[in-house]
């Protein structure tokens, strides 16, 4: 039966590997246009959870209610971590940043843990459906949903950069950020604005996760930094495509790690294959071309 | 149209310009000549409000914009080809024309415009759809040009234009210099091939570590004595800091 397993892994990897893909696309919008990693992306979306489980907690409040919660709180939470780790350094100040992140990243942790002291917390269920059987596999209703919101959001996204004036904007703004200034696009702001879309889009994946899980702790913070990470280095940087393949097979590769070779191992099949892409395609799956390499490992952090 | 007032621009403690002051008048073609590291970019970023000089006065069209954003400046009428031409790489020459228009919300006009660049440089309507940074130098300077003439300014800057082009290239972009001045664009140029920029010019400043030191028609300085300015400067090379 392992045709069986394979395809079952294969499955439920994929729909795992949506959300790392959400996180992932999130992760290289920011990415691409500071130009400098933010660790404080995954508490960013840590903070959105928690507010979202807090008002669940507290006032019993509606699935759609938590939801809207939960984009809105990581997309305030992402404001004050671009306010205070990114627009008072320039570029060249990228250490400072990185630290800066680290340091909220903490603070974040901190604060989500006063709000709500129990280590594990109840979040609301995406749906309580049972599986739909195809034959002999098994198919997760929440993690289907969970699928069709990322593809919904990989193409909102996608029309966003390739056809819309805010698209435009920001593509130019990674590109090449000092013509972008000079054609007239106000740099700062667009960074600022892709900086909260990004860590709305981080909130939306986080929902999801949590929403699979029913349950959240602070540990949901770290956790979405280094998969998102992960998965957008796989699909190279500065591309939302590559952060969706990345993505995927991530998600692929864990689930079938796990199944073969047992759960303690699924981190490290992760991080080997980082390490096997940066040292042979240092440009990542699917962003650079060759010629450009160089041009991509010196933008690397 | 373009006043600059003893402007004095520094990168920390280091003096770039150390107040220039100049003009370009309406309708002409001034040029701005000078040897690497007198601080021609560095007074092409300080007017188009990349770089704010310490103290001084830039008017534009008799409106002050000392300290003012690109953006706001880009909205005044002045557009900046910049050195390098900095094209956007990753997109495509219809999007980085797109880009240059970005602060126009006439989308039907834009088109029109786009449609107008395609006619003036053929080059860049064969390959439309090619990302800008598979072009070779040429059509990229091409593409800077048309990219800031997208925006419709009063006033073109262009930092030398010709860097690193051959000379039939070369040759072009200065014909497209002069037809669109023709057309009524007023144009700051700031060169190294001093041939060329002085053939055109109406007018030219020479501009030696940080300072501005000849200012007249072209005629009135032997071409000789222009290129040793130029190239070499009057006095002894220092170790300024290098800005092109």
């Amino acid at each position: 039966m392992i045709a069986v397993d394979l395809a079952q892994n294969t499955l439920d990897g994929l729909m795992v590997g949506s959300s790392y893909a959400l996180l992932a696309v999130g992760f290289t919008l920011i990415f691409g246009v500071m130009r400098r990693l933010n660790l404080a992306y995954g508490p960013t979306i840590m903070a959105g959870v928690y507010l979202g489980t807090a008002s669940f907690i507290s006032f019993d409040a509606p699935i759609l209610v938590v939801l809207a919660i939960v984009i809105a709180g990581s997309a305030v939470v992402g404001l004050y971590v671009e306010r205070l780790c990114f627009r008072p350094f320039g570029e060249a100040a990228r250490t400072a940043s990185m630290v800066a992140s680290f340091a909220l990243w903490m603070q974040l942790e901190e604060a989500a843990t006063h709000l709500l002291p129990r280590h594990m917390n109840p979040f609301p269920a995406l749906t309580t459906s049972p599986p739909i059987e195809i034959g002999p596999l098994l198919l997760r209703v929440d993690h289907l949903i969970m699928l069709a919101a990322t593809l919904l959001m990989a193409v909102a996204v996608t029309y966003l950069l390739a056809r819309m004036r805010l698209g435009l904007a920001i593509r130019a703004v990674i590109d090449q950020p000092r013509a972008a200034a000079i054609v007239g696009i106000r740099v700062e702001r667009i960074m600022m604005l892709t900086f909260v879309l990004a860590s709305a889009i981080g909130g939306i994946a986080g929902f999801l996760i949590a929403a699979t899980d029913t349950q959240v702790t602070a540990m949901i913070g770290m956790w979405a930094t280094t998969k998102g990470l992960v998965a957008m280095m796989l699909g190279g940087l500065g591309s939302v495509k590559g952060a969706i393949a990345g993505g995927l097979l991530l998600g692929v590769l864990e689930a079938h790690a796990q199944w073969f070779l047992g759960p303690q191992v699924r981190d490290m099949v992760a991080w080997g294959l980082l390490f096997v892409l940066l040292a042979f395609w240092p440009g990542g799956l699917m962003g650079t071309k060759a010629l450009d390499r160089t041009m991509a490992v010196g933008r690397r952090v | 149209m373009l006043d600059v007032q003893d402007i004095a621009t520094a990168y920390g403690k280091i003096e770039a310009l150390k107040g220039v002051s100049l003009s370009a008048a309406e309708g002409r073609i001034t040029c701005l000549l000078g040897p690497n590291g007198a601080g021609k970019t560095t007074l092409m970023y300080s007017i188009a409000g990349v770089l704010k000089p310490r103290r001084g006065t830039i008017r534009l069209g008799g409106t002050d914009i000392t300290g003012q954003s690109p953006a706001a400046i880009v909205a005044r009428g002045l557009a900046l080809v910049p050195e390098n031409r900095l094209v956007f790489p990753q997109m495509s020459v219809a999007e980085n024309l797109e880009a240059g228009a970005y602060q126009r919300r006439d989308s039907a006009e834009v088109a029109t415009d786009i449609e107008r660049m395609y006619a003036r440089f053929p080059r860049l309507k064969e390959r439309h759809t090619q990302l800008a940074g598979t072009l070779s130098g040429g059509e990229q300077q091409m593409l800077a040009v048309a990219r800031a003439l997208m925006s419709r300014p009063r006033i073109l800057l262009m930092d030398e234009p010709s860097l690193g082009l051959a000379p039939l290239i070369v040759e072009e972009i200065f014909r497209i210099v002069g037809e669109l001045n023709k057309d009524g664009v007023t144009i700051f140029l700031v060169e190294q091939n001093v041939h060329m920029a002085l053939r055109v010019a109406h007018h030219f400043y020479l501009m030696e570590q940080g300072r501005v030191t000849f200012s007249g028609e072209p005629g009135k300085l032997a071409e000789d004595e222009v290129i040793q300015r130029a190239y070499l400067g009057t006095s002894r090379p220092t170790s300024e800091h290098k800005t092109g």
